[in-house]
């Protein structure tokens, strides 16, 4: 039996170089497909990570479609979380190793500081391959890190205040009554909609920080000082009236509260709410209810009574950056023959995706120009692009949303009846806390 | 065609030795190398899949820890979330103002955020549904739904019967809009009125649930999650996900806290190799199949063996062949040359070549065939001596009567006066027998023997008178001719004594002549002639009356078979009153120019 047990494990000793030899080759396989900037095939493999398939992925999809460069590239889009894409982004780059992550990563605005600032030598600057001066300002301020621009502009967050045109009337109002208009107009307006329609003027969730973030920006203000990591709240003149302007509006009974983003979509596809305050990325959704059409229009967002106060802010959004490692000339390339500089591309982005880029000559196509049945006729898209010119520029910080945890917690003591000063000074202790 | 045949069946034949030893060691050759691979390939197979088997058995009960961790994390979250006192406030209680109605989503949320803190690794999503349509989703990307979703769905209305009790279901990827997934859920009621308040649903992807196990699986190593009916919940084999095999559940037989080793089942009707583990708390099973053929044929490169034994064995053949070739050649080759020995007189010796043995073998025939033809030669050249001291003895007895009738016969003449043929009777008597007694060769020429037998007949003829005439007919090309010495003459003797006697008168012919390669020497008589079937040796006997003792027909006979070998000799042809005719034949042999010389007296 022994016998039988050495000669069995003698064969199988001589098999196993075989096997184990052809198991090594399909894992050299795998790593080669995930691509590390290592060229197969025709051109050179350039990989992007990006998350939704209907948007931002179905973007570089026509962006490789329209790519006309002369380095040949082979573009490998993976789609991933964006919780993920940033998980394995802060993985990857705080150990220092590149190896694995992609050669083109697509981030949301407000989280670009952190990455730029915590991992100032892993991304490469752009600045040589697009002209900054095309793009939307407050963009450019957003994607740039000392003096060097590293993310090519995506889509705008650019805001809007859509609203029912039916519920208007029913009040005895117009759409001119609700344009270029202060919040405390809009809550007085939404008084008398609800007066007059049973209607709620709008959905919140209060756990979603959006409507804040929207509205300090829209008087160029943000949660950090200019230098992006010192925290501004307690002399917020701006975040002071939000907080305000919030707890009146939940005090007038004008806000059907939502908890999550279903419940935020089905409150206007259900016309329970007259009004959506919100970035351009809703209109989709908006349009998703087709009874609804001809009853939509699509304003100006209200300002805040305060010093700098503007009837437009942003919402969202995202950019390309390039990382610092083999392929990264071949990455920009693509990036800036595509989204830093075909004007046909951003046609094409807008009727097939609904994406409005922040690139100023690709957004006074003709595409831009056409006018909307389902809002009355109205030309949106270029009153969204009219408005996106005048977003105010701020600098996001490194950590907007760690500060948004901390003001929700201060909102609701404030709503319960808490001093707003105290609230206030009590949110800027524990940010400083948190930062420093 | 029939020749080849031929060829190749004496081939087979002259190298039988050949073949039977190569035949021997080639099929010995492949059997040892079939079978020693069939049976180590059937042992290390069974080997190996003993400790597949043992390593998948840990691997089964690794994934069914890993599904009882995150059963364990989900029962801990529906608690969790069912205690949280301030969540149920928040849903049961009518808010008074929008405020609080802020404030109660904003606990809610709060609350749930941390117990999902637990949920969020194992990238499972948190959701839940108050009575009145308020909707929290932990983690909207993961699962899209709404409450009016939720409420129409079969499994909500499924939790509804059940209250207090935790459910688990598999979402098709058509219901639940994107991607399969598995929901275990639970609806909340109020102790005291029954009244179910709100559902909870802990939601994971199928592809996150799949990553418990399938770091473990291969192509050839399947794992699959399959419910009581044989739904596939779950599988590393993706096509197979929301198929049912009910063939493959009946294997579990329906008990529940069960494990077991099927080693030959059939899934999806395929012949597999199945572990399976229930899981309780899931109430589903979890199976590893495990495909035998294909790990087998991928453990052992089928190709590569089969190569590597077929070199083997044609290394073997071919070393053999040339082995059992280089033995078994020389024993065929000296076969073969001693088969043709007999043609070459034993003469041609054997070669000496290929191994020690064969060139042993050959040297000692050789040295057996080369003692042997001395041996031969020594008894020849013997017996030729013999014959020659023989003749040279024979020659020598000249018969005393011979010598006393012709003296008598001298003397008469030389009374009667006729002195002449005295004289020439004496001299033919001196003659012969100066020929007779003086050359001792063994052959003369035909000229020579044609004056002895002249010298005789004249002597014959001076004693009993001239009433037998001789004539001689000679071929003058013979003339050179060489013959063995004295051969006419017993044959005239005969004829002159045993032809005539009844007869008293008659002729003799001698003739000599030759043919293309024989000369042929005839002496023919007219006389008595002679019965043959009696046989001519009563006559050939030596005479009283004849010239020599012992040199009769006989010993000519034998003379000239010694001398010149079978095809040659004397042959009679008589009948009473006929004569006899006496034919020898012999080859045709010349006398080369120096034998013309007069030869020494």
């Amino acid at each position: 039996m022994k016998k039988r047990l050495f000669i069995a494990i003698l064969l199988l000793t001589m098999l196993l170089p075989a096997c184990s030899g052809k198991k090594t080759e399909t894992n050299a396989d795998a790593g080669s497909a995930k691509g590390d900037g290592a060229g197969t095939g025709a051109g050179t493999t350039v990989t992007a990570w990006a998350w939704d398939p209907n948007f931002n992925i179905r973007a570089l999809e026509l962006a490789e479609e329209a790519y006309k460069g002369e380095i040949a590239v082979n573009l490998e889009i993976v789609e991933n979380a964006q919780s993920d894409i940033v998980q394995r982004l802060n993985t990857a780059l705080s150990s220092g190793t590149p190896k694995g992550l992609p050669n083109i990563v697509l981030i949301e605005d407000y989280r670009a500081q952190s990455f730029l600032k915590s991992y100032p030598d892993a991304f490469y600057p752009l600045t040589g391959h697009i002209d900054a001066d095309d793009f939307a300002n407050y963009k450019i301020e957003a994607t740039s890190h000392d003096g060097e621009v590293y993310g090519l502009p995506f889509d705008t967050g650019v805001t809007g205040l859509y609203v029912r045109v039916d519920y208007l009337e029913a009040a005895g109002l117009t759409v001119g009554d609700m344009t270029n208009v202060t919040w405390q107009e809009y809550i007085a307006i939404g008084k008398q909609v609800k007066e007059a329609t049973g209607k709620q003027m709008l959905s919140l969730n209060p756990n979603d920080f959006n409507f804040v973030r929207m509205m300090v920006q829209s008087a160029g203000q943000w949660y950090f000082e200019e230098d992006g990591s010192t925290p501004n709240l307690e002399h917020n003149e701006a975040l002071k009236e939000i907080f305000r302007v919030y707890k009146a509006m939940l005090d007038a009974d004008i806000v059907k509260l939502n908890s999550d983003w279903s419940q935020f979509v089905a409150a206007f596809n259900s016309g329970d709410v007259a009004t959506v305050p919100t970035g351009n990325w809703i209109t989709p959704s908006v349009k998703a209810e087709a009874s609804q059409a001809g009853q939509w229009r699509v304003v100006s967002l209200p300002r805040l009574q305060t010093e700098g106060g503007l009837n437009v802010s942003n919402l969202g959004g995202s950019s390309w950056y390039v990382l610092n490692q083999d392929g990264k000339e071949a990455a920009a390339a693509f990036l800036a023959d595509t989204f830093g500089s075909n004007v046909d591309f951003y046609n094409t982005l807008l009727a097939d995706v609904g994406a409005i880029g922040t690139y100023k000559p690709g957004i006074a196509g003709d595409a831009f120009d056409q006018s909307d049945d389902f809002f009355g006729g109205q030309k949106i898209y270029s009153d969204f692009t009219s408005w996106m010119a005048d977003i105010p520029a701020v600098n996001y910080g490194i950590h907007t949303y760690a500060i948004d945890d901390i003001l929700k917690v201060e909102m609701q003591k404030y709503l319960k009846g808490e001093d707003l000063d105290t609230v206030m000074a009590s949110a800027q202790a524990q940010a400083e806390m948190q930062l420093r | 065609m029939k020749g080849s045949i031929g060829r190749i069946n004496e081939w087979f034949h002259r190298n039988g030795i050949f073949l039977k030893a190569f035949g021997v060691t080639f099929s010995s050759v492949v059997l040892v190398a079939v079978l020693i691979t069939v049976s180590t390939l059937r042992l290390s197979i069974d080997y190996f899949m003993e400790t597949f088997t043992i390593t998948n058995e840990r691997i089964v009960n690794q994934s069914k820890e890993r599904f009882e961790y995150y059963s364990n994390v989900v029962l801990d979250t529906i608690y969790s979330t069912e205690n949280n006192v301030r969540i149920k406030r928040a849903i049961i209680e009518e808010q008074a103002s929008s405020v609080l109605h802020a404030s109660a989503f904003y606990d809610v949320v709060n609350e749930l955020e941390q117990i999902h803190a637990r949920l969020q690794p194992e990238s499972a999503d948190l959701v839940l549904m108050g009575e009145n349509g308020a909707l929290y989703n932990m983690n909207y990307a993961y699962w899209p739904v709404s409450s009016g979703y939720l409420q129409g769905l079969d499994f909500t209305k499924q939790l509804s019967l059940n209250p207090g009790m935790i459910q688990y279901a598999s979402i098709g990827p058509d219901e639940a809009g994107g991607e399969r997934v598995i929901v275990a859920g639970k609806a909340f009621k109020e102790r005291s009125s029954e009244r179910i308040y709100a559902y909870i649903y802990i939601v994971i992807r199928e592809s996150d649930i799949r990553r418990f196990y399938e770091g473990y699986t291969s192509e050839e190593n399947i794992m699959l999650l399959m419910n009581r009916n044989g739904e596939i919940l779950s599988s590393n084999r993706t096509d197979w996900i929301g198929d049912e095999d009910a063939a493959a559940a009946a294997i579990f037989g329906g008990e529940a806290g069960t494990s077991g080793n099927v080693p030959a089942a059939t899934v999806k009707g395929q012949p597999y190799q199945l572990l399976y583990e229930y899981i309780p708390v899931l109430d589903i099973y979890l199976v590893n199949l495990v495909d035998r053929m294909s790990i087998a044929s991928q453990l052992v490169n089928m190709q590569e063996l089969v190569l590597i034994v077929a070199w083997i064995v044609l290394i073997a053949t071919i070393l053999s062949w040339l082995t059992t070739r280089h033995i078994t050649l020389p024993l065929t080759r000296l076969v073969q040359q001693i088969d043709t020995l007999t043609r070459h007189h034993f003469k041609k010796p054997l070669k000496e070549e290929g191994g020690y043995e064969s060139v042993q073998i050959a040297r000692a025939f050789n040295n057996t065939l080369e003692e042997l033809n001395q041996y031969i030669q020594v008894v020849v050249a013997s017996q030729k001596k013999q014959k020659e001291a023989e003749l040279q003895a024979l020659q020598h007895q000249i018969n005393p009567h011979f010598l006393y009738n012709t003296l008598t016969t001298v003397k008469f003449m030389v009374d009667k006066g006729d002195a002449d043929k005295a004289i020439e009777t004496i001299h033919a008597l001196t003659g012969l027998l100066q020929n007779t007694l003086g050359d001792i060769s063994e052959t003369v020429t035909v000229e020579k023997e044609l004056s002895y037998t002249r010298d005789y007949v004249l002597i014959n003829q001076a004693r009993y008178g001239d009433r037998i005439q001789v004539n001689y007919f000679i071929d003058e090309q013979c003339r050179n001719c060489l013959v063995p010495k004295l051969f006419l003459q017993p044959m005239i003797e005969n004829a002159f004594f045993h032809g005539f006697n009844r007869k008293k008168a008659g002729y003799i012919q001698i003739m000599v002549y030759r043919t293309q390669q024989q000369l042929i020497c005839e002496v023919a008589d007219d006389g008595d002639g002679m019965d043959m079937e009696k046989g001519w040796t009563q006559h050939a006997q030596e005479g009283r009356k004849g010239l020599l003792k012992g040199i009769g027909i006989r010993n000519v006979q034998e003379r000239i078979a010694l001398m010149y070998g079978d095809g040659y000799g004397v042959a009679f042809d008589s009948a009473p009153g006929r004569g006899t005719k006496v034919k020898v034949t012999l080859p045709l042999l010349e006398a080369e120019p120096k034998q013309f010389q007069p030869e020494k007296t």
